[in-house]
Order: C-alpha cells, then structure tokens, then sequence
C-alpha cells in the first residue's frame, strides 16, 4: 500500500482473538461466582468505620501491656521458636537440597523421592502443621517449633534447591574427575560457591519464621499468639490491640535487619 | 577467616541453647514425640473421605479457593494504582514515600492477625477471610509490582512524552505494556500463596475448610482428619501446579523465548532474593 500525501501509515489494529475474549469472560464469571459465595460486601468499606466494635479497641492499657507476664514473656518464647526451628530446619535442609538437585543428587530415586515428599510437605499450610503437632505431642511451644521446623525444611528446600541447580557445575566435575568420593566433591566443588545464597535464604526463612510464630498460638502452639487468643476470646480488645503494636513493631525491625543483612551477603 | 567462623559456629550454638531453654523441652518429651506423632499418623490410615464428603468439606475446600481468589482480586486490584504512584520514575518523593511505608507496613501485619481484627467487625465467615487476604495481598503486590515498573526502559516513556504525551498516557502506552505480563504473573504466585493461608484462616473462624480439620483434630477423629488433609492437600498441589504453567507462559511468552532462566529470575525476585 502506497500511502497518499497527508497520510501516514499506521500498523493495522491487532484483532481481538476469540480465545482472548473466551478466558476474559470465564475469568470475569469465575470471579463474580466466587464473590457472590464469599458474601462480598461493599458496605462493608464504609459501614466499618462506623462500627461501635471500635470503641472497644480503645483506650489500649499500656501498664498492662509492658507488665513483664503477660507480653514480654510470651514473646520471648515466641523468639525462641522462631530462632531453634530456623536453626534446625535449615541445618536439616542443606543434605535435603543435594539430594534434591539434578546436578548434586547421588542417584536417580533418591532425586524423585525427596522432591515428592517435599512437594506434599510444601503443600501444607504452616498452621495446619501446628495443629497436628499439638494433637500429637500437647499443647506448648515445642509443638509449635516442630511445625516450624517442618515448614522451615519445606520452604529452605525448596529455595535452596533451586539454587543448587543454578551453580556452576565446573567444579564439582573437576573434584569428581579426580577420583573424589560424592560427599566430599560437593563440598569442596558446590559449597563454597552456594554458601552466601544459603545464608541469604536462612535469613529470609527466619523473618517468614518470626511471621508464622507470632500466630501459632492461635491454634494452642505457644508464643505471643496464645495471649493473643485467650484475650480475643474475653473481648478485650484494647489488649488485643495493644499486643498487635508490639508484634507490629517487633516483626518490622526484625525483617528490616534481615533485610539489610541479606543485601550485605549478596 | 577461620576465627570469623569460629565466631559463627559459637553464635549459632548459644542462641540454640537459649532457645532450648525457653521451649519446656525435657529429654524424655523428646524421645516420646517421634512415638506420640507415629501413634496419630497410624491411626490417620486409612482416610475416611466418605465421612467428610458427608459433613461438606469438599465445599469448604472450593469455599478456601473462592476467599483466595477475591482476596487476590481485590488485593490485585488495589495495589495496581498504588504501585503506579510509589514508583520512583514516575511519582514525586512526597507522594511514592508515604505509599512506600503503606507497603511495608502491611507486610508486617499477618493476614491472621488482621483477621483477628476483623472477624469482630464483620462477623465470622468467608467474608473476614476474604477482607485479610485481600488487604495483606495489597503490601506484597504493590512492592513486586512497583519493583517492576521501576525497572523497565524508560525510553517508551520519553517517546510519549516527546510526543506531548500527559501522565496518564504514558502509563498506558509505555509503561503498561512492559510491566503487565511480570505483574500478572505475580498475581498468581500470590494466589497460591494465598490459597494456603485461606486454608489457614479457616483456623480462627474466617470461613473455608481449616474448621473442619481443626474440629476433626480436636475431636481426635483422626481418619476424618486426614481425609481433610488429604483432600486439601491435592488442591493446594494442582493449583501450584496449573497455576506455574500458567505463569511460565505468561513470562516467557512476553519475552519470546522459552529461556527457563527467566522463570528462575523470577523466583528470585518474587523471594526477594537476588541472584549475582
């Protein structure tokens, strides 16, 4: 096509496909049905500000709140769980991850099993861990640190993993090529260069760790979360309040430490 | 090098034993968990799925799909415009800081907890869950979305501009087409994220299927129990899995290639963790 004077050529306007339009639709429908079933709510975005629930948030009791017992305690504990299953599932998932990458696992099964098993791990949610651990060993924090461990395992492999995958496999092949055993070429042929990512991941569980362990409590597993429950349980929702501005403040340092120190490794 | 390591092999094993201390752990509780964890798994064989199809849990499993999905959407859907204005190539300092704080500040608040606010506000149900999800969603997609808007090329952005091009245009001729593909894609890693924290919500009474294991478990029903987690198992893995093929599609047909180094690239910005 020739173009006449004072036209310009423009590139002709894509058709919109039918396939394009069907997914936009059956999304569209999906979404409607499943708000409908949620009981979305509109209202809710202005009637909320009007609720009389809010007064009970208020005033916080901040002489109740700093007393030693009932927040400072709790949360040391809730420390504690986060720092021991950090510690423990990830030392656990350094083996897991080798064997769970195709460039360091020893043999074929080994390789298939551990990324199944690890799926269905992933696959379910932290909490639930928790539950489970308290129905099995009793209510307390040492049923919570064995969920987080779990889930820390879960998650760090996964991560670390992928990892793996991604290193140059340079080394390791020139520690095998001479004559090393398995366990000793990875660590001196994938280790060394993997390690910083290591570190960086761990850190990043940790904060995922502080995160989920300020919660456990909800469902009986120890930490900041069991004073959380038995005060929502009362209605004393100042103190609920005034526990979640701790927990508010306490979690925002800790993932701003963690965050500056990852940039450093990295 | 090796005192730096000394140091952090002695650092590790104190706050190991600091945290032991706190945990009320005693040796014969932990040679017992192993046993007590096995005696429950045994009696969790074999799972009683006709029981809890009974009781509904299949609809409560598809109830914890629904909240993730609107949260996701209403998440989605809030935190697009946000994270057009906390972008640094695109927004004044006055306005992208107090956004930038909003972000984090979210972040910091689990979506339990925000639904410990609100289930007296609305009520128990699906619709409290739904509200946490969809407001914790808002911190973690606005700051991947907003990290991806300020990473594009600028130089669409002064090609509309040059041409007298306002604000708005630019955003939706330069910007949109070259951060839409990323952000949609992270729409649905966060949509499998929340689909497990939906499950979670159940929990405390904010609608979908984790009553029914927390009523099962509580009960010591164990065989309903696993049928539970069984069954939410299997939804949770066939979501991830359609949902990553979906994913890659999306991210590796904007760049017109099949490079598997994208979709990792991806992960490591969606974990926040870069690689070198």
């Amino acid at each position: 096509m020739t173009p006449t004077p004072g036209q310009s050529i423009r590139p002709e306007r894509p058709r919109l496909r039918a396939r394009t339009v069907g997914i936009a639709a059956a999304l569209t429908a999906f979404t409607i049905f499943a708000a409908v079933r949620v009981g979305f709510d509109l209202s809710t975005f202005w009637e909320v500000w009007t609720n009389p629930l809010w007064e009970k948030f208020w005033p916080i009791p901040w002489e109740w709140v700093f007393d030693r017992e009932n927040v400072l305690q709790p949360f040391i504990e809730t420390f504690q769980i986060a720092v021991i299953s950090t510690i423990v599932g990830c030392g656990l998932a350094l083996p897991v991850s080798f064997a769970m990458s195709s460039l360091t696992t020893p043999n074929r099964p080994t390789y298939l099993v551990s990324r199944a098993v690890m799926n269905v791990v992933r696959a379910v949610p932290d909490l639930f861990w928790a539950k489970l651990m308290v129905t099995a060993i009793g209510i307390g924090a040492f049923a919570g640190s064995w969920a987080l461990t779990i889930f820390s395992l879960a998650v760090m492999v996964k991560l670390f993993s992928e990892t793996v995958d991604g290193a140059d496999p340079g080394p390791l092949e020139a520690a095998k090529s001479t004559g090393g055993r398995h366990t000793p070429s990875l660590r001196t042929g994938i280790l060394p260069t993997v390690f910083p990512d290591y570190v960086a991941h761990a850190l990043y569980v940790f904060e995922l760790n502080v995160r989920a362990s300020v919660v456990l409590g909800l469902v009986g597993a120890g930490g900041i979360g069991r004073v959380l429950e038995a005060q929502r349980q009362f209605f004393r929702f100042g103190r609920v309040l005034g526990v979640l501005v701790i927990i508010f403040v306490v979690v925002w340092v800790i993932e701003q430490v963690s965050v500056s120190l990852r940039k450093r490794l990295i | 090098m090796r005192e730096r390591r000394g140091a952090f092999a002695v650092i590790l094993i104190v706050a190991m034993v600091w945290s032991i201390s706190g945990l009320e752990v005693t040796l014969d509780r932990l040679l017992n968990a192993p046993g007590d964890a096995w005696a429950i798994l045994r009696q969790m064989v074999p799972p009683a799925f006709a029981q809890v199809h009974e009781r509904g849990a299949v609809g409560k499993i598809f109830e914890s799909v629904y909240i993730a999905w609107i949260g996701t959407v209403i998440g989605a859907l809030l935190s697009l415009p946000l994270a057009f204005l906390a972008a640094h190539n695109l927004s004044p300092v006055w306005i992208r800081g107090p956004i930038r704080q909003l972000f984090n500040a979210i972040r910091a608040v689990p979506e339990l907890i925000l639904a410990v606010i609100l289930i007296p506000i609305t009520g128990l149900g699906p619709w409290a869950g739904t509200l946490a999800i969809g407001i914790h969603s808002i911190g973690t997609l606005g700051k991947w979305a907003t990290e991806s808007i300020e990473s594009i090329d600028s130089g669409p952005i002064e090609a509309v501009e040059s041409t007298g091009g306002r604000w708005v245009s630019s955003i939706r001729w330069a910007v949109f087409p070259q951060v839409m593909s990323t952000i949609s894609s992270y729409w649905l890693f966060r949509f499998e994220i929340n689909v497990r924290a939906s499950a979670v919500l159940g929990m405390i009474g904010a609608g979908g299927v984790g009553s029914e294991l927390v009523s099962h478990l509580t009960f010591r029903d164990f065989p309903a129990a696993s049928a539970v987690l069984v069954l939410t198992i299997g939804v949770v893995l066939t979501i991830d899995t359609v949902s990553a093929a979906v994913r890659r599609r999306i991210i590796t047909g904007s760049v017109g290639s099949d490079d598997p180094s994208r979709s990792a690239e991806a992960m490591s910005d969606l974990t926040g963790i870069k690689h070198r």
